[in-house]
């Protein structure tokens, strides 16, 4: 083989040769929607004529300019250069690799400072109450830091029902945490209850008091929880967490009641209970009325 | 040898006899539960004689001759059901009612839907109870009824009285709360911060549940432990097991709370004590305790967690009458009503009361009565002192 037939079944022919036959087929392939056409037996006053001569006319400007693009793609010329361009690929393919990796590094660093402040926010709890202390980490973390997240601003379309579903899922967070934290207070009078009865019971083994009776040890047991429970229910800090799980659980349920009404409940043909309570109230208004008219006449 | 500090062997021996009852007892208590129980409850017959929304007028059979001449109207609270009055034959404030003589009318205020949320305590106290009044004053030809509240329907009962003292011959409250600044009770304590306007305006009526959870919470130890270990021990017990039954019955029915109506008593009452103040201000008029004149008795409990003494005991200084009459009894919020040892003593004691004053004439004699208990109101072993004349 010479050097002219080796250039000749260069990838650089292989891809113009490609380009032609294709060309072809689809310039064969066109000329066949006349004919198609003519055979389909249409109607004279069904409207087809005029669709398929629109679908025709743009399926064959497509099919110029991808023949005038071919044309230009397989001179001879523009082959060259685009083979020669290839090998710059793998630089600018790493270019752009360089720059998300900068961006990713960034946001790392962006949540590792993040990660800093979570340290820094949870500096005063010492962790000797492991439970009251995570939960209280947790909280404030999600408070200051992870609930930025869902306060990113929603774009588009969809916005006010992401806004509503995010807002629902914050709010359900909140009242997850303070609950938790609520419960965990109930359950410190029963885990306290256990243990001075395990003192009282030991004081009481010392003086060989045990009472025989197991009702006697229950009794002592209950009667120890009624004052622990007594004692935490009348602490300005239950009145402070039951307040707060209180408030939190009222703005979950109106988050949700929100995401439920306005765009699940809204699409159904049936009322929603915002729309029932205007009524509900415009009633109750009426019959007052009616009843003032009745009571002056 | 010498004796052991713990006699283990007489506590092993104790616990195996123990363990050899139980076992019997869960045999028993499986029978019981399996055969049928009487558990029903308000059974005492009555006739529905007025209504409006969901609110109804219950008039009781009577089963002996009627002796006095007007009748009783008895409110209760929005809170839980009157059912409570009439649990089972034998244990029913009602039933003993009407056998001592007493025609007997009370207010079921049903259970109230979505719509009822914007329903204020005016709408209440001037709309419904007013014109259940008026009606049974209709009805009887009378100028004046006698008036028994209950708990919260004792607080209603003290401001209609106020606001249409004409009406009212006799009041009677029990376990009425009417002065909130205290610290005796834990819902006066958790009251005081709740942010009531958030929660209304999330659920519209209060849900009876949540209510219900805030009761449980309590004496969560009492209530949602040991009444419960008591049920098992006598779950062998038939008589035990339905009255059981019937008051578990009777505490979860619990229907919602208007939310307008539990805003206002909750910012009125529980925050701000307008009440006993003279301050509050219900369908735009004040209500003045100086204007309830007629004569008042005034129960309440020594032991109750919901509404302590202190809650109740500053209203007969308070008000106009000269007729008045605290009286303290060593049980809690309920037992008053469902209580053997107070099931002999409360109504007949108020059925005396209520003769005594039922007829214009006797009103003299009454008031030389409420002199002498009103200084012995002011010794500060008033509760020792109602004891003793009891036992007496």
């Amino acid at each position: 083989m010479n050097e002219n037939e080796q250039n000749k079944s260069g990838p650089e022919t292989l891809f113009a040769d490609w380009m032609k036959t294709s060309t072809a087929f689809w310039e064969s392939m066109a000329s066949t929607w006349p004919a198609f056409n003519k055979a389909g037996g249409v109607t004279p006053d069904s409207k087809r004529d005029d669709k398929t001569s629109r679908f025709q006319k743009s399926w064959e400007s497509t099919q110029k300019t991808w023949t005038a693009w071919s044309q230009i793609i397989t001179e001879p010329e523009t082959m060259e250069t685009l083979f020669k361009e290839t090998g710059m690929l793998p630089e600018i393919f790493l270019k752009i690799a360089q720059t998300g990796l900068n961006s990713f590094v960034h946001l790392q660093q962006q949540w590792l400072e993040r990660a800093g402040k979570v340290q820094e926010s949870t500096k005063s709890y010492t962790f000797e109450n492991f439970d009251e202390d995570a939960l209280k980490v947790w909280t404030k973390l999600y408070e200051t830091e992870l609930r930025k997240i869902f306060n990113i601003p929603q774009l588009g379309l969809t916005r006010f029902y992401q806004e509503k579903m995010i807002r629902s899922v914050d709010k359900f967070n909140m009242f997850q945490s303070n609950l938790t934290e609520f419960l965990r207070l109930l359950s410190l009078p029963m885990e306290k209850s256990f243990q001075v009865l395990q003192e009282k019971l030991v004081a009481l083994a010392d003086e060989g008091n045990l009472p025989k009776d197991s009702k006697v040890y229950y009794q002592m047991w209950i009667k120890i929880l009624e004052g622990n429970y007594m004692t935490l229910l009348q602490s300005s800090e239950y009145t402070k967490i039951l307040n707060k799980t209180l408030h939190s659980m009222s703005e979950f349920s109106e988050a949700k009641k929100d995401l439920l009404q306005d765009t699940l409940l809204y699409t159904l043909p049936i009322p929603t209970q915002k729309e029932m309570d205007e009524l509900y109230k415009e009633i109750y208004l009426l019959k007052k009325r009616i009843k003032e008219l009745e009571n002056r006449s | 040898m010498a004796q052991p500090k713990i006699s283990v062997d007489l506590i092993l021996s104790k616990l195996a006899e123990e363990a050899e009852k139980a076992g019997e007892s869960a045999q028993k208590a499986s029978d019981v539960l399996l055969e049928s129980l009487e558990t029903k409850i308000a059974v005492t017959p009555y006739d529905v004689v007025y209504e409006e929304d969901r609110v109804k007028l219950k008039h009781y059979k009577p089963t002996v001759e009627i002796q006095l001449k007007r009748p009783l109207l008895i409110v209760y609270a929005l809170i839980n059901r009157e059912t409570m009055l009439d649990l089972q034959p034998g244990r029913s404030v009602v039933q003993n009612f009407l056998q001592e003589g007493i025609d007997v009318y009370m207010i079921d205020w049903g259970y109230p839907a979505r719509k009822d949320k914007y329903l204020t305590i005016d709408d209440h106290v001037n709309g419904y109870m007013d014109n259940i009044v008026d009606f049974i004053l209709d009805k009887h030809n009378l100028d004046k009824i006698h008036l028994m509240g209950i708990c919260m329907g004792g607080t209603f009962c003290v401001i209609y009285s106020a606001l249409h003292p004409e009406k009212i011959k006799n009041m009677v409250t029990t376990v009425t709360p009417t002065n909130f600044d205290t610290n005796q009770g834990l819902l006066h304590i958790w009251m005081k911060d709740m942010d009531v306007d958030r929660i209304v305006d999330t659920y519209g009526n209060i849900p009876g549940d949540i209510m219900n959870m805030g009761f449980l919470l309590l004496n969560p130890a009492r209530l949602m432990i040991d009444k419960y270990v008591g049920f098992i021990e006598n779950m062998a017990n038939k008589k035990f097991v339905e009255n059981f039954v019937r008051m578990e019955k009777w505490i979860f029915d619990s229907p919602d709370v208007p939310g307008e109506t539990f805003r206002q008593f909750v910012r009125d009452c529980y925050q701000k004590n307008l009440l006993i103040q003279s301050k509050m201000e219900v369908g735009g008029k004040r209500v003045d305790l100086k204007k309830i004149t007629m004569p008042l008795l005034n129960y309440y409990g020594k032991y109750d967690h919901l509404v302590p003494p202190e809650a109740c005991e500053l209203l007969t200084g308070k008000v106009g009458s000269k007729d008045t009459e605290d009286i303290c009894l060593d049980t809690g919020h309920i037992g008053i009503y469902v209580s053997s040892k107070y099931q002999k003593e409360f109504v007949p004691r108020i059925a005396r009361w209520l003769k005594k004053r039922d007829e214009d004439k006797k009103k003299c004699g009454a008031k030389k009565a409420t002199a002498k208990k009103r200084v012995a109101k002011k010794t500060p072993k008033k509760t020792a002192a109602l004891k003793t004349k009891k036992k007496k």
